[in-house]
């Protein structure tokens, strides 16, 4: 047996010194921050920020900013990202000032809720300027917190997953489901805070300790790289003689791997092996063996081994991997979750979900209709070239359905940007348009039409029936061209003065245009960072121009928008504010414009009450017509059985 | 030990609104004092519809139940039904520290059984003690003073919508009554109808009032299923106004009068009038098949609710019968034929007094209400001295909320 006598000196990495620090955004992220304090992280630097001051006060973390102290005056956001994103604006220099000079970042938030899913993007987005190499940790709320915080939660992530280098997505429903299931709430939060925390560690580590076999980011951004990926993670530590197997078998118990079954479906798997001076090679050997039969063949393994002196005597596995979301709903033995993936997959997120706008144009006019199909063809067809990414950016922004979307994308109205991918999108690419008078009957798409049409205030107007009802009095021609000729000038006046302002813009390009487009899929969040940016430096340009837009519907003028432009962002998004509320009320109104199809609606539903209520004496019940409903198992038991049976 | 209480039990039925008042005794012996009683306005199928109507009656028969009695009546027994309210059997379990099972654990192992999912708008209204088990082996009707790892219980637990049960407590509040306690009708019945050996042996009481159907079946001592069904003598009555045309008065009493549950020994040929003065007849069979029809699907209605309640088989041994309903001819045979068990005469009450009423049928409810509330205070009084007692009779009962 050879010993693998790996002592620090010898230790080709000794010299670089990783400085690290693990920002906990929110209660959830401070949770996980004092999990982490805990169990003893003396690596890293912990920071935690809330908007509650009474939560901050108790956390045990060695600093803490509280957000927004002027704004909320140290209460919560009571569950409003905007609020939580003003706060973390508030504090942005302190922030700033915290994540300046280190190495690498960790942002661990639980997403859902206000400070949460509103602060946690703007301090990513502080962290990319800072130029830090950014980990975040965004937990999915539980599927019994409701819709609404998981739409948040959606929302605050895919703005993240513009800033970060990697993104690992933690979904309680399935650490509440596999761990605790019949445990309280509490411990359900608490165990995910601890795998989070444990996987934090484990990838500081993985980073930073010295090995002989080095890990590196690039192979953790590979392991984690998957489109709409939830992490995978295990971890196990043991000791004594048998460590090496023990320490397998924790790992493989850690949720999120399912006791193993969902590593045998995994692309790419990172394995660390690490120890003090005391691991022997044959350790490794059976660490190796023992999680391999658990993988596929044809596995992507990543291996590194790990030199830890605080490990004792103790052996430590690290297995990180992801999986999309689809893939682990259809192996995952959890309905909620499936169905939770399915409403994703199912979802026109993904490049090619634009089908939906096709699909909805065609009862319009014949000319956007085809437009809008050439439209996702094109990136379908096309390589991850730049006009193809163009094209897929807005595309998603136009088909998303849900109605709850209205306040994501309002969202992005305020910061002026899911306006500013549209626009410009719309005067470089003509097919972009056909998200425009496509208009299906959801109301989500309402702002996004907005913005392009934000000069005929008619159509802009109406959600639901506009494209039907007043599509055909312009004829559809005009109202494509409108648009274009229109926005053309401000994107193209945006641009210069832009590019100076925007920091994120050098840095990733393509961030900053998903941050505008906050529905937009992150799929090319790891891989297309680096391949587009040239290609799409064009894009991320326009977004204040766009600001002015929502502001300033009725004002045709571009130059306008362009000089203000220029502003402070922190104005852009103060305006913003008032933004949504705007945009929301003319959604709210817009119904109640006299149209002509909501009448027509309205009419055969009548039609069909009055058909019920006249089928409804035929029974004769006596002296218990008007009673109650008494129906059991199908019978109506106030009607006459013997009528009943007779017939 | 001499002790009397005097109780009223008020039942608002969909017929009659009745107020017994009774006087108890120590020795387990009930007499009744006096009765009021007054056709029922604003009740459709056990439920209060027109509270105005129905204070008015419960007036007048509080009023008529204070004058023979000579008692004033303050508060009284209520039992209440309708087709929201229903049974299920749940099972509770907990783990025991070790020592001898103590009234904390049996409290606890109900608290336990009641959480049970039922819907948004229902509250409980009765949890009644089916059988302990002490480390899932032995069933027995008083665990305390054993030891084990784990005491379940099963009980059988009885909810209704809340807002349904309150419109008949704030009816009679306005009256003004004080309502000391809800009581699920059959429950009550129970008390009067079927005595501890018939529990024992398996007993499945039907209650066919005017406007509902309650059922409660006992198998092994213990309530299995219970339930109540929107239809009753009311329906019957309707129907045959309906089929034949006639007025509700005139059905009533061609129900009365010629009406027949089981339609073998009617003959094809026997006409009755239909008006008073016998100008128009009407086949007496169709009638009657009017009526078995009803009847047929009601029974076999709660026939297959009680065979996916019980489960496992368990039948009762008999039937019993009451309700105003219940004297309709026929109705025994039919019966048999339906829940294949035969009909068993109701014992005759251990009640004294004015006893020539009790042995109809349409008075068991109230009369229940009494003994239930005998059982319940001599329950309540006894209390923790003599636990064990308290026990049976909750086992029989169920204590209250």
């Amino acid at each position: 047996m050879i010993e693998y006598n790996q002592s620090r000196d010898g230790s080709p990495e000794e010299g670089d010194h990783f400085s690290f620090k693990v920002l906990g955004v929110g209660g959830s992220g401070a949770n996980v921050l004092d999990r982490l304090a805990l169990e003893g992280s003396d690596d890293a630097q912990l920071v935690v920020l809330n908007t509650d001051i009474r939560k901050l006060s108790s956390s045990v973390s060695s600093q803490k900013i509280q957000l927004g102290s002027a704004l909320l005056k140290g209460m919560g956001t009571g569950g409003d990202p905007d609020l939580g994103k003003q706060a973390a604006l508030e504090a942005a220099d302190e922030i700033r000032e915290a994540i300046r000079g280190n190495d690498m970042v960790f942002v661990c938030v639980g997403l859902g809720g206000g400070t949460g899913s509103g602060a946690a993007p703007e301090i990513c987005r502080i962290a990319k300027e800072e130029g830090v190499f950014l980990v975040a940790y965004g937990t999915l709320p539980f599927e019994f917190e409701g819709a609404r915080r998981m739409e948040q939660a959606r929302d605050a992530l895919s703005l993240i997953e513009g800033y970060a280098n990697a993104v690992v997505t933690f979904d309680n429903d399935r650490m509440g489901e596999l761990i605790v299931p019949k445990d309280g709430v509490t411990q359900a939060f608490a165990a995910a805070d601890k795998i989070i925390s444990q996987s934090i560690r484990a990838t500081m580590n993985l980073v930073a300790k010295p090995g002989i076999i080095r890990i590196g980011m690039d192979d953790l951004l590979t392991a984690l790289n998957s489109e709409d990926s939830r992490c995978l993670f295990g971890y196990g530590q043991a000791k004594g003689e048998n460590r090496a197997l023990e320490a397998v078998e924790q790992t493989l118990k850690c949720p999120l791997l399912d006791s193993g079954k969902l590593l045998s479906i995994a692309q790419n798997v990172l394995i660390q092996v690490s120890g003090s001076d005391s691991m022997t090679l044959l350790e490794v050997q059976t660490v190796m063996k023992a999680l391999s039969s658990h993988l596929r063949p044809s596995a992507h393994v990543l291996f590194g081994t790990g030199t830890d002196t605080r490990l004792g005597s103790s052996l430590a596995v690290t297995v990180i991997s992801s999986l999309d979301a689809e893939t682990l709903s259809a192996t995952s033995s959890k309905p909620a979750q499936t169905q939770d993936a399915q409403a994703q997959a199912g979802q026109p997120k993904k490049q090619f979900g634009v089908q939906p706008v096709a699909a909805a144009a065609v009862p319009v006019a014949a000319v956007p209709a085809s437009a809008s199909t050439s439209a996702p063809a094109e990136p379908a067809v096309a390589a991850p070239a730049a006009p193809a990414a163009q094209g897929q950016l807005p595309a998603p922004v136009a088909s998303e359905p849900a109605d709850s979307k209205v306040v994501s994308i309002a969202d992005g109205l305020q910061k002026g940007q899911s306006a500013g991918v549209v626009a410009p999108m719309v005067a470089q690419q003509p097919q972009e348009v056909v998200p425009t008078p496509v208009v299906q009957p959801e109301v989500a798409q309402a702002p996004v039409q907005l913005e392009p049409q934000a000069l005929e205030p008619a159509v802009a107007a109406s959600p639901e029936p506009a494209p039907v009802a007043e599509e055909p009095q312009p004829t559809p021609a005009p109202v494509v061209e409108d648009p274009f000729q229109q926005q053309v000038p401000p994107a193209a006046a945006a641009a210069p003065t832009d590019q100076g302002a925007d920091p994120i813009m050098p840095f990733n390009p393509i961030a900053s245009a998903m941050q505008g487009a906050p529905s937009v899929d992150n799929s090319q969040m790891f891989a297309g960072q680096q391949e587009q940016p040239p290609a799409i430096q064009p894009t991320p340009l326009q977004p204040p121009a766009e600001t002015e837009q929502p502001l300033q519907p009725m004002i045709p003028t571009p130059e306008e928008p362009a000089a203000l432009a220029d502003e402070a962002e922190s104005q852009t998004i103060s305006l913003s504010r008032i933004v949504p509320g705007q945009t929301t009320q003319r959604i709210l109104n817009r119904p109640q414009r006299p149209d002509e199809a909501p009448v027509a609606e309205q009419q055969p539903m009548e039609e069909a009450q009055e058909e019920v209520l006249k089928l409804e004496p035929i029974e004769s019940k006596g002296r218990f017509a008007r009673n109650d409903n008494n129906v059991v198992a199908g019978e109506d038991l106030d009607v006459p059985t013997f009528l009943r049976k007779k017939g | 030990m001499a002790r009397s209480d005097i109780f009223a039990g008020l039942e608002i039925g969909t017929s009659k609104v009745c107020l017994v008042v009774g006087e108890t005794r120590g020795d387990g012996s009930l007499r009744v004092l006096g009765v009021g009683q007054h056709p029922s306005s604003g009740v459709r199928k056990g439920e209060v519809v027109d509270t105005d109507a129905v204070q008015a009656c419960i007036h007048d028969a509080l009023e008529r139940a204070e004058e023979r009695s000579d008692v004033e009546i303050n508060a009284v027994f209520l039992s209440v039904t309708g087709a929201h309210i229903e049974g299920l059997n749940n099972r509770g379990a907990i783990r025991l520290d070790g020592g001898s099972i103590n009234e904390a654990d049996l409290d606890e192992v109900k608290k336990k059984c009641r959480d049970v999912k039922i819907p948004a708008d229902n509250g409980f209204v009765h949890s009644i003690i089916q059988h302990y088990y002490v480390d899932s082996r032995e069933r027995m009707i008083n665990p305390l003073g054993r030891s084990g790892q784990k005491l379940e219980a099963d009980y059988h637990i009885i909810h209704g919508i809340k807002s349904r049960i309150q419109n008949s407590i704030k009816c009679v509040r306005g009256v003004p009554l004080e309502i000391e306690d809800i009581v699920f009708a059959p429950v009550a019945s129970a008390q009067m109808a079927l005595d501890q050996e018939a529990k024992n042996r398996g007993a499945l009481l039907l209650d066919i009032g005017g406007g509902t159907t309650d059922y409660i079946c006992f198998v092994d001592g213990a309530v299995v299923a219970s339930g109540s069904v929107g239809v009753g003598g009311d329906h019957i009555t309707n129907d045959i106004a309906l089929v034949l045309k006639v007025p509700l008065a005139r059905a009533e009493k061609l129900k009365v009068t010629y009406g027949s549950a089981w339609l073998e020994g009617i003959g094809p040929d026997e006409k009755v009038p239909i008006a008073g003065d016998g100008s128009e007849t009407v086949e007496r069979i169709l009638i009657c098949q009017i009526i078995n029809a009803r009847l047929t699907e009601l029974l076999t209605l709660i026939n297959n609710s009680l065979a996916f309640d019980s489960g496992l088989g368990q039948r009762p041994s008999g039937v019993y019968l009451t309700g105003g309903s219940s004297l309709l001819t026929g109705l025994d045979s039919l019966v048999t034929d339906i829940f294949g068990i035969p009909v068993c005469k109701n014992q005759t009450p251990t009640v004294t007094g004015p006893s020539a009423l009790f042995e109809n049928p349409q008075y068991a409810t109230p009369v229940g209400l009494i003994r239930y509330a005998q059982l319940l205070s001599s329950h309540r009084s006894r209390g923790g001295t003599f636990a064990k007692i308290g026990q049976k009779f909750e086992k029989i009962f169920g204590a209250n909320r």
